[in-house]
């Protein structure tokens, strides 16, 4: 087995092991690393005793997890039927457009992930839009942009304050 | 963390005796301030008015006795965020933060009320006062969200006091299991996940199979797109989950629940969690719970992201840490479910009822709803009508009733076109079927279903080619791939749907449609594949007009398809303000100051711009 | 000896009439009209065999376990008032069903799944003979999904590997029309041993051993895994991987790794003109 992985060694005690537990622990290793690195996946597999293409199964079969780095920010955009009647793919298209950037990926400059996803549960302000856990209601092509020209902005205002 | 330093609960007179001293505690004088911290209202920022309000009841002082709750879904979403006060059971809706300090003034304290504020009829201009005095709300009867409001969920105390954990001290005390089993199916009770299977009968069926442990597990990965009942239920009252699970572990013989809750509700995972640890802290769960012998202990666990795994079979692969892909039912779950064992899994509304039905008795559940559909649904009444959110009714109400009393109508005055029920399983209801009754059996003869109660209406401007497109889309992305019909009968039926709304439809592609789904319905694996070809079918079937407008005249008729319509400048609406002609990519617009402008079709790309930007809707879509 | 004969035997015929009227009843399949009996729990395709009767599959083998994801074998089981379709080859048989493989909606439903098969993977040979066996001759549909080298998803390779190798090297990635058999990251998996399982039962020709004899390896196309091969001493031909070799010896407690080293030195068709050889120099003892 590969030297100790002190991240997974923490993972797999906090569920006992537990094999059926394998979503919950990648889950855990996302959010500390932001995506799932081979090589803790590897590890993970060799503690769990469960074969590397189980996991990596799991990893490509459920839409939340990543095999790659993510940007700074996370944006979702909810595609549920409401929101889509209410013109969810005109601000999808609009935001791809503008920022280059395909449904499930990363802008260039990863600045941030977009994600469409199927319903949030908050059908009654539709269209909406996450951005970092924070919601926006009745959204619209333009209203999206400015929020998201605006993590550009506050990008840019955190660089030059570091410069100074 | 201890609950208010409540030491375990070893016997149902503990319990009671809980109960009397907190209701005790109850001064009638205090007055509350419920605000609604449901996923409509806490869009809206009502997060931040529960803070406020918190802010001001301390620096009212100690003479002043205020309490501030964050509540769980009230139901009409559309006016939120929405704040109750007592004593009166006043009801605020869409309070805004400068509202507070009024609020607070004048009603809180001043005992006066806020007209403003309150809702008012949009048809006869009435103030309502309280809740019951609202349409929407009338014709409701909650069981499942009978507490949604009125308790803090992150306090067993609450739930508790309004009654909490009666029905479980019942069971542990007075009631063999199969007496258990005999009232559940004396009410009458059947799945709300949308299979509508009769519950008991689940569970007697899980009781007798041979094998052990016997797991209990709570489907609540709710992926409809447009439903949000569940998660009402798991963030507004937890415990009446596992109250539910846990009478229902008696009644099966098992120590082991799991809750499964999708990916894309974090704050149902914490929710869930809290109100498990305060369980276990008063020995409501784990060993000797209540006294008795009985051992039972949760689990949860969360998706990862797929539609798919709301199937049961799916659920339970997902619980073991595989990909969700579901499995032959020939040899049924609660024979050899999660890890090959008996397992009996219900979603979460049906656990929510189940306090009630012991509570209250399956006699009174029987009384309501229809002859083979008891008891009530909640449902999420969303799309182009007025009062948005959720509704809990009796079942046997018909769908106009639903859609006129409670939902006040279609929104901005437009016409009704149609409403989906079911979610992806299910499928469009039009005008003529108004007045069938909501219930199991019904809406299915129609070629649709109740499912687990999404209600999503359209409007007369509703592309239905498109809506059976968009959920063919969803399908096709959210299919296993395991078995061939799925896989490849959805894309083909994609592909055909896009040719449609693209203009290029052939005659014959709704015989390839028809085809299509019929290999779906009979040779699909699991039920996802076996309903996906119902919105299609259902729209074929109820607006075959409009397919026929796409393929044969290349029309959208709702004139959403982008280039099956034309935009046009109506001459008498015109204001020639230029703003159409200096906006269009194509340079496609003609016209002078007091002249109309004019769209040249021969270069119009129908980008929709100066639909978009004419101030005086002088753009028409024809 | 005759008479405790005769006690004998009529103590057996005793306990086989108690069987009868005791022992568990034995579910009997009509299937097309033709009566047979199976053990209980059996499947449909099971008794199907038994009777004669072909119906087409694509994943089932009978060395593992029952998957039915191709849903080829569908046929009607009897319930009364209707027709349920059903998959042959896991459908357990608990009591006695009537069962139809060759009935309008039993066909039709065959049909209709192989033109999606066909639409999928146009190219496959093997696929094409199925078809034409049960007399589908061409697929009403467009190629509208990509298969990787006509692969069907039968998932064959993916659970013989895991269930039968125990490696568990490919798997199943992705989901929906973007569900392919993978290695692991899409590199060469460490665990495959090259030993060409999942060649041998792919139905479709997807899955493919090749031999690169300059290296001495064994690829397994397409996942790009090599192993190292056991060549013949005598011509260089390849006789199998050294992983594989490692493997059986792991199961032979009688030898160490040299002696069984010296069992596989030569390829078979080297080893039998060594016999040759060896049984012409071999001098026949005549008894004096």
């Amino acid at each position: 087995m590969a030297q100790e992985d002190n991240l997974i060694e923490q993972i797999v005690k906090r569920y006992d092991g537990d094999t059926g537990m394998l979503i919950p622990m990648m889950q855990d290793l996302q959010s500390e690393c932001g995506y799932l690195p081979i090589e803790h996946l590897r590890y993970l597999g060799g503690r769990l005793k469960v074969p590397i293409s189980r996991l990596y199964a799991v990893a490509t079969f459920y839409s939340s997890f990543r095999l790659a780095p993510k940007g700074a920010h996370e944006v979702t955009l909810c595609m549920g039927t409401v929101c889509f009647l209410k013109g969810a793919p005109s601000i999808s298209e609009a935001v791809c457009r503008e920022f280059r950037v395909e449904p499930g990926g990363t802008t260039r400059d990863r600045l941030f992930t977009f994600q469409a996803v199927n319903c949030v549960g908050a059908c009654a302000v539709a269209p909406v839009m996450i951005v970092d856990g924070k919601y926006y209601d009745g959204v619209t092509p333009a209203s999206a942009l400015e929020v998201l020209h605006g993590l550009a902005a506050d990008k840019a205002a955190a660089e030059k304050e570091g410069e100074i | 963390m201890t609950v208010l330093g409540l030491r375990q609960l070893n016997s149902l007179a503990d319990l009671e005796r809980i109960r009397a001293e907190l209701l005790s505690r109850r001064d009638p004088s205090t007055k509350s301030v419920h605000v609604c911290t449901g996923p409509g209202c806490a869009a809206k920022g009502s997060p931040k008015l529960y803070e406020l309000f918190c802010e001001a009841a301390k620096q009212a002082g100690a003479e002043v006795q205020v309490q501030a709750k964050a509540v769980g879904c009230h139901g009409l979403c559309e006016c939120g965020p929405i704040v109750l006060v007592q004593p009166g059971n006043i009801f605020y809706q869409r309070v805004e933060e400068p509202d507070v300090a009024e609020i607070f003034r004048e009603t809180v304290l001043g005992g006066r009320v806020v007209k403003r504020l309150l809702y008012e009829n949009p048809a006869t201009g009435e103030k309502a006062e309280t809740a019951d005095k609202i349409p929407f709300y009338k014709l409701q009867k909650r069981i499942a969200l009978a507490y949604n409001g009125l308790i803090d969920p992150t306090k067993i105390t609450d739930y508790i006091a309004q009654g909490g954990y009666r029905g479980l001290g019942k069971v542990l005390s007075s009631m063999t299991s199969e007496e258990v089993i005999s009232e559940v199916e004396l009410a009458g009770l059947r799945g709300r996940g949308g299979g509508g299977f009769p519950t008991a009968r689940k569970w007697r069926s899980c009781r007798e199979a041979d094998g052990s442990p016997k797991y209990v597990i709570c489907n609540g990965d709710e992926g409809d797109p447009g439903a949000f009942m569940d998660r009402a239920i798991m963030e507004g009252n937890p415990h009446s989950i596992i109250e539910g699970m846990l009478i229902g572990a008696y009644a099966i013989g098992s120590e082991q629940g799991y809750i499964y809750v999708r990916n894309e509700y974090p704050l149902s995972v914490e929710r869930l969690k809290e109100a498990i640890e305060q369980a276990k802290e008063l020995g409501l769960l784990g060993e000797n719970i209540l006294g008795s012998s009985f051992f039972f202990d949760i689990r949860i666990n969360r998706g990862g992201g797929a539609f798919v795994c709301g199937e049961s079979t799916a659920l339970m692969a997902s619980l073991e840490g595989r990909p969700g892909e579901p499995r032959a039912k020939y040899v049924h779950t609660v024979e050899s479910g999660f890890r090959g064992r008996p397992s009996n899994l219900n979603n979460v509304e049906t656990w929510a009822n189940v306090p009630h039905i012991i509570n209250g008795g399956g006699q009174w559940f029987a009384g309501i709803g229809t002859e083979k559909s008891k008891g009530t649904k909640v449902f999420s009444l969303v799309g182009n009508v007025v009062n948005t959110g959720l509704v809990e009714v009796p079942m046997g109400i018909t769908l106009r009733r639903m859609i006129d009393e409670i939902g006040g109508g279609i929104q901005d005055g437009k016409r009704f076109k149609a409403v989906q029920t079911g979610g992806p399983s299910g499928g469009c209801i039009p005008t003529e079927h108004l007045d069938t009754r909501v219930d199991f059996d019904e809406l299915t003869k129609l070629g649709s279903m109740m499912g687990s109660g999404g209600m999503i209406v359209m409007d007369e401007d509703t592309c239905m080619v498109k809506v059976a497109k968009y959920f063919t889309n969803f399908l096709q992305k959210e299919s296993c791939g395991k078995c061939t019909p799925c896989r490849e009968g959805l894309s083909q039926m994609l592909y055909i749907l896009d040719r449609i709304t693209d203009g290029e439809g052939q005659v014959g592609d709704i015989e390839r449609l028809e085809d299509l789904s019929e290999i779906l319905e009979g040779t699909a694996l699991c039920a996802l594949g076996k309903t996906a070809a119902n919105p299609v079918i259902s729209t074929i079937r109820y607006f075959r007009d409009e397919y026929d407008a796409h393929i044969l005249d290349r029309r959208c008729p709702a004139k959403e398809c982008r280039g099956l319509f034309r935009y046009e400048i109506d001459p008498e609406a015109c204001k020639a303000c230029g703003i159409c002609l200096k906006n269009c990519p194509a340079d496609a617009i003609t016209g002078e100051k007091k002249v109309p402008h004019v769209i040249d079709q021969k270069k119009c790309t129908l980008c929709g711009t100066c639909w978009e930007k004419c101030p005086f809707t002088a753009v028409l879509k024809v | 000896m005759y008479a405790l004969r005769n006690m004998l035997g009529k103590m057996s015929l005793h306990r086989s009439v108690k069987g009868i009227r005791k022992g568990k009843p034995v579910p009997i399949v009509t299937i097309d009209g033709c009566k047979v009996r199976v053990k209980k729990d059996a499947t449909v395709l099971d008794a199907a065999k038994k009777a004669g009767i072909w119906i087409p599959t694509l994943c089932y083998h009978p060395a593992i376990s029952p998957d039915a994801v191709c849903r080829l074998c569908m046929v009607e089981l009897d319930r009364g008032d209707w027709r349920q379709l059903i998959t042959a080859c896991n459908y357990p048989v608990r009591r006695d069903i009537v069962v139809y493989v060759s009935s309008e909606g039993a066909k039709q439903a065959r049909r209709g799944v192989m033109e999606l098969l066909l639409a999928r993977a146009p190219e496959s040979q093997e696929l094409k003979a199925l078809a034409e066996r049960m007399g589908v001759k061409e697929t009403r549909y467009p190629n509208v999904t990509e298969s990787q080298r006509n692969c069907i998803l039968c998932g064959l390779c993916v659970r013989i590997c895991e269930e039968i190798i125990g490696q568990a090297a490919i798997g199943f990635a992705g989901r929906g029309v973007d569900r392919a058999v993978a290695a692991p990251f899409r590199q060469p998996s460490d665990d495959c041993i090259g030993c060409g399982a999942c060649a041998a039962v792919c139905p479709v020709g997807t899955i493919k051993v090749r031999i690169h004899q300059d290296q001495q390896e064994v690829e397994i196309s397409p996942f790009k895994s090599r192993s190292k091969l056991l060549v013949c001493e005598k011509c260089g031909a390849p006789i199998i991987s050294t992983q594989v070799s490692e493997r059986v010896l792991g199961k032979v407690e009688t030898m160490s790794s040299e002696e069984f080293r010296q069992c596989i030195r030569l390829c078979p068709k080297c080893r039998k003109l060594q016999t040759a050889v060896r049984l012409q120099a071999a001098t026949v003892y005549k008894k004096e």
